[in-house]
């Protein structure tokens, strides 16, 4: 008695890392939802246009108010310095902007009204400062719209989160009704079973169809539990897998009894029993409570009865 | 006599798997993968969905992972070496 179909991967770890194939980290598996956020494979492409927009939107909202009132800040001082220097200035009304403190107010303000876009033009730039003025009036846009569309999507990733939640839960609730009824089924036909010596055939039809129900419910909690992606809380998890284990108890109970089977039935048993097989305390690819450990084995116990 | 692990005792020859094959299969939930290497080095990175069972524990917890003899199993470890 031995496995019949092992093989060896030969080059082991270090050739999968060398070949530069994905490698899982168990505190990678645990953070997965803020690893995903994190991945942002900006360095290696060209740096285009679009680019520079992705890497604006992927700041946080602070970065980008701060980024925002620097750039608008910086700008000012440009104004003034360029008056102070080379005497072509900011023009507020009939006279030129003067080199002292006032003057530096007076081109932050002419900063801000321009990067808000609103342009009062109490305050108008002069010669090549136009340009300026011009660029920062669509530097000054962008990020603005940025920060506005980060406020928007803060709520609208929350309402995703709740909708993939909800779905879940929603996933899991079908799990455990359909096990219930089930159940419930196995047991009025347990019930017809003993009244009679032999299952009237529409009744066998609905054994079937019913053990075809169950067969793709086991299927979920095995991808459930094998899959690490979504976790399901503990108290879900293991009501879902006592359900299944009552079904499983049930099954093999009205089987015992029962002696006719049909090639379908036969067929689905067999699924059942591999997908049981597999349900085991030890074997998930995460550990979990010694409870929930405990109805696994069982699963795994009752799958070997069924074989 | 110094007992070999169960999962060395294939019937027929011992075969091999290569990197392709097993990155064609990832996603197969036919395809058992097993990392042979202690837990922590597991823990520190591993071929992904693959099973950590320890080489001390093949013995123990072999038959209890995989009931199904002929169940296909791909073991790794670190290296060649």
């Amino acid at each position: 008695m031995s496995y019949t179909n092992v093989y060896h991967y030969v080059g082991g770890m270090t050739d999968w890392v060398e070949s530069g194939a994905p490698v899982e980290r168990v505190e990678a598996l645990l953070q997965a939802a803020q690893a995903t956020r994190h991945i942002q494979p900006v360095s290696a492409r060209r740096v285009s246009w679009a680019n520079w927009l992705d890497i604006l939107a992927n700041w946080s909202l602070k970065q980008l108010v701060g980024f925002w009132l620097g750039i608008i800040i910086v700008f000012g001082f440009v104004y003034w310095a360029a008056g102070v220097g080379m005497g072509w200035g900011l023009q507020a009304g009939n006279t030129t902007v003067k080199p002292d403190f006032v003057g530096l107010g007076t081109a932050i303000y002419f900063s801000f009204v321009t990067a808000l876009s609103i342009g009062y033009g109490d305050v108008i730039p002069l010669g090549p400062l136009r340009i300026l003025a011009v660029a920062e009036g669509i530097a000054g846009l962008l990020i603005f719209g940025c920060v506005i569309s980060k406020l928007v999507s803060r709520r609208q990733e929350e309402l995703v989160e709740e909708i993939h939640r909800t779905t879940f839960e929603d996933r899991l609730d079908r799990v455990r009704t359909n096990l219930h009824l089930v159940l419930s089924d196995l047991g009025t036909i347990d019930q017809i079973n003993r009244e009679h010596s032999a299952l009237p055939s529409h009744v066998l039809k609905r054994l079937e169809s019913s053990e075809r129900v169950f067969t793709g419910e086991l299927k979920t909690i095995h991808d459930l539990l094998y899959r690490t992606r979504l976790l399901p809380e503990e108290d879900a998890l293991e009501s879902l897998l006592a359900n299944l284990t009552l079904c499983l108890a049930a099954l093999i109970d009205l089987l015992n009894s029962q002696t006719q089977r049909s090639v379908g039935l036969n067929a689905d048993l067999k699924t059942i029993s591999n997908l049981a097989n597999e349900i085991c305390g030890e074997c998930m690819p995460r550990s979990y409570a010694p409870a929930l450990k405990q109805w696994m084995d069982q699963i795994q116990e009752l799958a070997k009865k069924l074989a | 006599m110094k007992q070999t692990a169960p999962y060395m005792k294939t019937s027929g020859h011992k075969h091999t798997i290569s990197r392709e094959e097993i990155l064609s299969r990832l996603e197969d939930p036919a395809f058992a993968l097993v990392n042979v290497m202690p837990k922590e080095t597991f823990e520190a990175g591993h071929i992904p969905h693959s099973i950590n069972l320890p080489l001390s524990e093949v013995e123990t917890k072999a038959r209890q992972i995989f009931p199904v003899l002929s169940r296909e199993i791909s073991v790794y470890c670190m290296g060649p070496t």
